[in-house]
This record gives structure tokens, sequence and C-alpha cells, in this order.
């Protein structure tokens, strides 16, 4: 059991003539535990908006959403922070991290949220191996775009999850460290027999898909 | 906020020092230590003026009003003598005679102990109770203006004397003795049965009136009773109720600082209400981001309770120290003049900071709630 969309538009797209020829949009579609979910789509056609929706954001759509078998629009406050410890991650594409922390204070705080499943010295070595070991003590914001983009992923990888939902993760990586990002990310989904969905404006072989889609 | 946590421990300390001000003065009024047997004791009588001249009975429903009073422990009615009676020394070495009236007390407010102060018409003689200040007035002045020998207590009780009683089947003299000095009802004492028998051999037309009672009263400092007094116009012993004085004053700063103390409590509350407030509003950005990457509500309700509550728990706690040092050091002060307080704060007054902790625990979480769901 993992994500079924039945129907979903979402009320800002309702009216475009792309939602018609989507084939997320107004489907019916089942996301099963594990898999590996591209979904690629032009600027514009809602792939923020997709990741918003899943991920409990935003509630302004039709059709319904189901994880495990329930509509995540009737979740309490309490049961979404409970899935969002346990059940999703997320790095969003305008990466939301503490602007007035550092690097490694912006990871920790994810990290003991709930209970710590990743020790400091795995946490190190995640950075270590994005090449943002040096950067982890200095404030965010004297950081680069793509310091940042990898401190948001380290930062995702710090909880227990079944979906990894990316959006755009790696818009402002070079090609070495879209490889080695992807690599530490797909080897964390396999330790916690996770499965991912990502969105992005072009195919790519980050990963191996499962299910692509276009949107 | 930290001058707001400061006048938090201000309040608080005001409200806790009220609070064990009363309880040391309620210490000190039913301490045995420090009980004042003369003061418990009040005969009140109707205020004579040129209104109340002839006619100062007090009737049944005011002397039932007194008696339910709060201050009241209980009520003793003086029976006057109303027959004709005279006393007369039977020594020739020592000559005296006067006319002279009794009256007669219930035996529980006598504070002549071990003594037999009864009498039957068979009784050997009379047991008279004296009050202290006219053995004072002998000794003091008549003595020593009449050229006459000073007298113990003792010699005193030793004195036998004759005591006549005027009816009209002519006077009848009795044996009668001096059995205790005392300080609490300023007359002259003889058994209720003696009253009871003199006055029925005298055949008087008397109608049982009251004119004095005596009163029983845990607190003779209690203001109101002086106020009951006044309104009644009644009028007791005015030093025996000079302590209502000062506790009028007591009560009065008492309640000033009890008032202040809620009062700085109150906008100590509603600074934290804001503080709380404003500190969420600062971080509405921080706080729905966490709440986005997972953090529950109740997680952060709890952190930022870690956050406000330990600083004000702080304020409460030092007030509440600073009570218990002056405590004990009002405790050694007073020692000195032979007034004893307990060294430790009254119960009271610690189950009130604890009470204030809860409500100020209460106050922040509620607040933070209010916010963090808005």
């Amino acid at each position: 059991m993992g994500f079924i969309l039945n129907n979903v538009i979402p009320e800002i797209l309702a009216d475009r003539p792309s939602v018609g020829i989507s084939g997320i949009w107004g489907s019916a579609i089942e996301w099963a535990k594990g898999d590996f979910i591209k979904i690629t789509a032009p600027s514009g056609t809602g792939k923020t908006t997709l990741v918003h929706l899943l991920y409990g954001l935003r509630t302004d759509y039709s059709g319904e959403i189901l994880y495990e078998g329930k509509n995540i629009r009737s979740l309490n406050p309490d049961e979404l922070a409970n899935i969002r410890q346990l059940h999703w991650s997320i790095i969003f594409q305008d990466l939301r991290l503490f602007p007035s922390l550092t690097a490694r204070e912006n990871i920790e705080l994810k990290r003991v949220l709930q209970n710590p499943i990743v020790t400091p010295e795995e946490l190190e070595k995640m950075a270590e191996e994005l090449g943002i070991r040096s950067i982890l003590d200095q404030p965010i914001m004297h950081c680069s775009y793509g310091e940042q983009q990898r401190v948001s992923i380290i930062r995702a990888l710090m909880q227990p999850f079944q979906f990894l939902i990316m959006d755009e993760p790696f818009s402002h990586l070079d090609k070495a460290n879209k490889k080695i990002a992807a690599a530490l990310i797909a080897s964390e989904c396999k330790k916690r027999n996770a499965g991912l969905i990502i969105t992005d404006l072009d195919q790519d072989e980050h990963f191996d898909y499962q299910v692509s889609l276009n949107l | 906020m930290v001058t707001s946590r400061i006048g938090l421990g201000i309040a608080v300390f005001l409200l806790l020092t009220a609070i064990q001000i009363q309880s040391n003065y309620h210490f000190l009024l039913n301490s045995n230590n420090n009980k004042d047997s003369i003061a418990d004791f009040l005969v009140i009588n109707k205020t004579l003026d040129n209104n109340s001249l002839g006619n100062t009975k007090l009737d049944q429903a005011l002397i039932n009003e007194i008696a339910k009073q709060p201050f009241t422990e209980s009520v003793g009615i003086l029976t006057p003598s109303r027959f004709k009676a005279s006393i007369q020394s039977i020594s020739n070495q020592f000559p005296f005679y006067t006319d002279i009236s009794f009256e007669s007390v219930p035996s529980s407010f006598i504070d002549v102990k071990n003594v037999s102060f009864a009498w039957d018409p068979s009784a050997e003689f009379v047991p008279v109770i004296v009050p202290n200040m006219f053995l004072d007035i002998y000794n003091f002045q008549f003595s020593l203006s009449q050229n006459l020998p000073q007298l113990t207590p003792a010699i005193v009780k030793m004195i036998v004397f004759k005591l006549t009683v005027y009816g009209k089947n002519g006077p009848i003299s009795f044996n009668a003795k001096i059995v205790g000095l005392s300080d609490r009802i300023s007359s002259m004492l003889v058994p209720a049965e003696f009253i009871k028998w003199g006055n029925n051999y005298a055949e008087t037309q008397s109608d049982n009136e009251v004119s004095r009672i005596v009163l029983k009263t845990n607190d003779p400092s209690n203001a109101s009773i002086a106020s009951f007094l006044k309104k009644n116009n009644l009028s007791t012993n005015t030093e025996k109720l000079r302590y209502s004085k000062y506790r009028k004053v007591i009560d009065t700063v008492v309640a000033i600082a009890g008032f202040t103390g809620g009062l700085m409590l109150l906008f100590a509350l509603i600074i934290f209400t804001l503080f709380i407030q404003l500190t969420i509003a600062n971080c509405k950005q921080e706080i729905i981001l966490l709440i986005t990457l997972g953090a529950a509500p109740r997680q952060l309700a709890k952190f930022l309770l870690g956050q406000f509550y330990p600083g004000n728990l702080l304020s409460i706690a030092s007030a509440t120290i600073l009570i218990v040092a002056l405590q004990y050091g009002l405790k050694l002060f007073l020692e000195k003049q032979l007034i004893f307080i307990p060294s430790l704060i009254s119960l009271f007054t610690l189950m009130t900071a604890v009470a204030l902790s809860v409500l100020l625990w209460f106050v922040t979480r509620k607040s933070i709630q209010k916010h963090i769901n808005n």
C-alpha cells in the first residue's frame, strides 16, 4: 500500500488545457511502496503543486489522495506530523531551510525531530560524500544555492520514510554532484525499502525508475 | 522579559507576605506561649450617657446577637446583688466597715483556680473574689494615707470578716473570706447561689435585668468587636481592645500588600501572554516550516513551554525562598522579645506558591496552544 490518486485535479489548474492531456491529473493512479517514480513535466504544468498535494500542504483540489487507505485531507495535525516524521520525507524546490541557522543545525534539527536513526558520524559522512563538510558550521544564508540544495538533500535523509518526495532536487548541481547525490539517495532508499517520487523538467537516468509519467 | 519576571517575583512576594503575616498573626493568637489571659475576657455594658441613664438593661435579643457573633466564644451574664449589704472587720486591731454590693458570674468565667467557689446557707463562710486592682489601691494609696499596714495577697486571704445582708426579716450576718484575687472581672464576686439567696431574702422586685455581661473571645484584637460594640452603643475596657487598633492598621497594610500583589500578578500574566504571542508571531515563519518538516503542534508547544516556563518558575521560587528567609529572620528577631512564631512559613503560604506555579503553567500553556493553533 502506498499512494492512491483518484481523479485529482488542482483547483488552480482545472481550467488549463494541459490537464486534459496529463498522465496524472484526473486519472486513477496507484504508487506502491518501494517504487521509484519519475514525473516529467514542462514548467507550469503543476509539478510543485503535485508535490505539495502529496505532502499534504495543500487541500485545494478535487478528487482524493489516499495514503495507506486514508484520505490525507482528513488527517489531523498530529497524524500528519506523525506521517511526515516516519513515512514521508521531502526535498522542496525552494529548499525551505532555516536562514538563521548553520548548515549543520538545519540538518540536526530534522535528525532529532523524531527518534534519531542517523548518527552524527553518519551525517558527517554524508556531508563528506556530497562535498559540503567544510561548510557545515557556516550560516546557511552564506552558502551557495548548490550547497544549500545538498544540505536539504542530507536533511531529507535524516528520518525514516516510505516515500522520498523530491521537487527538482538537483536543479543547481553539476553533473558529477548530481550523480553522487542520486547514488546517496538511492542507497538510503534501499536501506529503508522505500520508494521515491521525483519531479523534473526533463527525462534523466539518475535512478532505476519503475514508473515514469508525464504531468 | 527579565523585567516582567522581576515584576512577577515582586507580585508573588507581596501576595505570599500578606498570607504569611496573616498566618503568623493567627499563630500568635492561638498559641499557648503567647496567650494573654486578660485580653480574652471582656466585660460589656451599655455606654452610660444622658440617653441611657437609668436604662442600662441589656435585652435578651442583644445578648443573643452578641452570642452569635463570630468573635464570641461564650457569653456569661453578670448577676448583680439587689440586696443591701455591708462588710465589717471582726478584729479591733484592723477595724473597717463599708456598705457593699456583689456580682456573680458562671464559674467557667472565673480565673481563680484551685478553690471551691460555691456556697449554701450552711457553709462556713462566703467566698469572695476581689479585683487585684482593689488590693493595689489599698496597698499603694489607702494604707499609706490612713497609716494602716500593707497587706500581701496571702494575708488578705487569711482575714475573716463579717458580711451582713439586710432583708425584711432583719439583717443576717455571715463570715466571709477572700479566696482569690482576679484581673479578669473588676467586680466583687460571690457564688451565684449566694446572690440568689440574698435576692430572695431581700424580696426585691427584681425582674432579673441584665446590665453587664462577660464575653469570652478568642481574638480580642478583632476589629469587628470594637465596631460591633460601637454600633450597639456598648462599652468595655478599651485597654483590652487596644490591639484592635493595631490590628486594623496591620489588616489594612496586609490588604494593600495583597491587593498590590494581586494586581501585579495580573499585569505580569498579561505581559507574559503578550510576550508569548509576540514571540510566536515573530517566529511564525519558522514555526510553519517546522510543522511543514513534520514537527507536531504538541511537540512545538512542549518546546515553547520549556523555553518560557522555567524562568517564571524561578521567579516564584525566588520569592518563596525570600519569604522563608524573612520568616526565619523574623522568628529570631521576635524570639528576643519573647514573642514566638514558627521558623518555617505556613503550609497555606507554601500551597499558595504551588497554586501560583500551577496557575502560571496553565496560563503559559494555554497561551502557547492558542497562538500555535492560530
